[in-house]
C-alpha cells in the first residue's frame, strides 16, 4: 500500500525532478565554467589568494536553489491534492492518515535531499580538484545552510499547501518566511557553524507543521 | 440489526447560517437511500460529516457503528465514496489509476473497472484530465465498483452528466445492489430516473428534512405524479 502512495507521488513528480535535476546539473556546469573562467583571468595563486583573505562563495548560484527546489516540489505534490479537495480521496484509503501524511511527506524530503545530497560532494569534489582542503571545507560551510534551506522549504511550503483556508494560509506564510530566513544570514564562511545545529532542529520541527494542516482540513475548516 | 448508517441530533451552522438542526436518520444494510435537496440545502455537508471532514457543531453520524472522525482503516476500505464532480486522481491515466487503487483493495475487481473503460472511445495511456466529465464518470464508477464497497457514499454523481451517462450510472447502481448486501446513500439535486433507483427518499429543505419515507410508499400516496413532480411540489420550484 505505501508502495502506491509513493506511486502517485511520483506520478505527480517526476517531470519536475526531472526538471530540477536538469536546473541542477546547468547551474552546476555554469559555476565550473565561471570558475575555470576566473582561473583563466586571474591564474590560479591570485585566486587562492582572493579565496583565503576575502572568503567570496564560490557557487553563489546555489543560493536560493534548494530553497527553490523545495518549494516546487511541495507545491507540484500538494496543490494537485487541495485542488477540488482531492485530500480527501487520499484520506479516504483504507490506511491511518497520520501514516498516509507521513509517507507523503518523506517521500518529498527524500527527493529534496536526494537532489542535494548527489549535488554537494560533485560541487566539493570538483572544487578540490583546483583548491585546497581548508578553501573546499569554507564552501562547505557556506553552502551547508543554503542546502538545508532545501528541506525546510519544501516542510514550510507543505504545511502552507495543506492549510485549508486561505487567511490562515497567508498567516503561514510570514513565520515561514522568517524561518527560512534563518537560512541566508550574512555570515563569513564557518560563521554559521554553531547555528546549524538550530537549523537542523528547525527542519525536523517544521515536519509536524503539515499534520496540523490536515487536523484543520479534517475538521472541514474552510 | 445495526443500522449501516445513523446520524444522531446533526446540528450545523456555517457561520450564522443554519444548515440543520437536531437532524435524525439512519441508512439499513441493502438499501439505497437517496437524498435529495436543492442546491445549497447541505447534501455535500452531510457526506462530509459521514466521512469525518467537517465536525459539525453537534450530533454524532456512525459509518458501520464507528464514530464518523475515527474511521478505522478497514471500514473506510468498505466505503465506496464519490466527491462532487466525480473528482479523481486526474494526473493519472487510466492505466496508472488501476494501478495505484488495486493495492489497497484486496477485494479489487480488475475486470469491473476495465469492463466500464472499455465502453470509453479512448487509450488507456490517456489522461484523466483531458477527459469529459461524463468519461471522468465512468473512470470513476469503474474504480468504485472495483473495490467492490459494502457502501457507496455518492455525492451529487449525476452533476454534469448528460441523460445517456446519467441512465448508465442508475443500471450500474441497481446492478451493483440487486443482491441485498450493498448499502447505497447518494445525493442528488437531479430527481429524474430516482424513482428507479432508490429504495427510501429523503427531502432535504433549508434546516430540515421535509421527508423520509419508502420511495414506494410515495409514489403509491401520489399517483400519476413523478418524484420530480413530488419534490417540486414539497419544495416549490425555485
Amino acid at each position: 500500500m505505501y508502495k502506491s502512495l509513493l506511486y502517485k507521488e511520483w506520478i505527480k513528480t517526476r517531470s519536475g525532478i526531472a526538471c530540477l535535476a536538469v536546473i541542477f546539473l546547468g547551474v552546476g556546469i555554469y559555476s565550473f565554467m565561471k570558475i575555470n573562467e576566473s582561473i583563466r583571468l586571474l591564474g590560479i595563486v591570485n585566486l587562492w589568494e582572493t579565496a583565503v583573505q576575502k572568503d567570496p562563495a564560490m557557487f553563489p548560484q546555489f543560493k536560493y536553489l534548494p530553497l527553490l527546489a523545495g518549494i516546487l516540489l511541495a507545491i507540484m505534490q500538494y496543490v494537485p491534492e487541495l485542488q477540488f479537495k482531492r485530500l480527501k480521496l487520499t484520506l479516504h484509503l483504507p490506511l491511518n492518515e497520520n501514516k498516509i501524511l507521513l509517507t507523503m511527506l518523506f517521500y518529498g524530503v527524500i527527493a529534496v535531499l536526494s537532489l542535494l545530497l548527489i549535488t554537494l560532494p560533485i560541487l566539493l569534489l570538483g572544487l578540490g580538484q583546483r583548491f585546497p582542503s581548508e578553501i573546499v571545507w569554507a564552501n562547505f560551510q557556506q553552502l551547508a545552510p543554503w542546502f538545508l534551506a532545501g528541506p525546510a522549504a519544501y516542510l514550510i511550503t507543505a504545511w502552507v499547501c495543506l492549510e485549508p483556508q486561505w487567511k490562515q494560509r497567508i498567516l503561514n506564510i510570514i513565520p515561514g518566511i522568517i524561518a527560512l530566513s534563518f537560512f541566508f544570514l550574512r555570515a563569513k564562511s564557518g560563521g554559521y557553524q554553531p547555528f546549524d545545529p538550530y537549523l537542523i532542529l528547525l527542519v525536523i520541527v517544521a515536519f509536524f507543521f503539515a499534520f496540523y494542516s490536515t487536523a484543520r482540513f479534517k475538521e472541514g475548516v474552510q | 440489526m445495526t443500522p449501516i448508517i445513523q446520524c444522531q441530533n446533526i446540528t450545523h451552522y456555517y457561520g450564522n447560517r443554519l444548515i440543520y438542526k437536531d437532524l435524525n436518520f439512519e441508512v439499513q444494510k441493502g438499501k439505497i437511500l437517496g437524498l435529495l435537496g436543492k442546491n445549497g440545502t447541505g447534501k455535500t455537508t452531510i457526506i462530509n460529516i459521514l466521512n469525518g471532514y467537517l465536525k459539525p457543531q453537534a450530533g454524532v453520524c456512525r459509518v458501520f457503528g464507528e464514530d464518523m472522525d475515527k474511521l478505522s482503516p478497514k471500514t473506510k476500505g468498505s466505503i465506496g465514496l464519490l466527491l462532487e464532480g466525480h473528482i479523481q486522481h486526474s494526473y493519472f491515466n487510466l492505466l496508472q489509476i488501476e494501478k495505484y487503487y488495486r493495492r489497497f483493495f484486496p477485494k479489487w475487481k480488475r475486470d469491473a473497472y476495465f469492463g466500464l473503460i472499455e465502453k470509453l472511445k479512448v487509450t488507456p495511456t490517456q489522461k484523466i484530465s483531458t477527459m469529459s466529465c461524463g468519461q471522468r464518470s465512468q473512470v470513476a464508477l469503474g474504480i468504485l465498483f472495483a473495490q467492490d464497497p459494502d457502501l457507496l457514499i455518492l455525492d451529487d454523481f449525476s452533476m454534469g452528466l448528460d441523460p445517456g451517462y446519467r441512465r448508465l450510472f442508475v443500471e450500474y447502481l441497481k446492478e451493483y445492489a440487486k443482491d441485498g448486501n450493498k448499502t447505497v446513500f447518494l445525493t442528488s439535486h437531479i430527481i429524474q430516473d430516482m424513482e428507479l433507483l432508490i429504495d427510501d427518499c429523503m427531502i432535504l429543505d433549508y434546516g430540515k428534512i421535509l421527508l423520509h419515507k419508502p420511495t414506494k410508499e410515495l409514489m403509491e400516496e401520489h399517483p400519476n405524479q413523478t418524484l420530480e413532480d413530488i419534490f417540486i411540489e414539497l419544495t416549490g420550484k425555485y
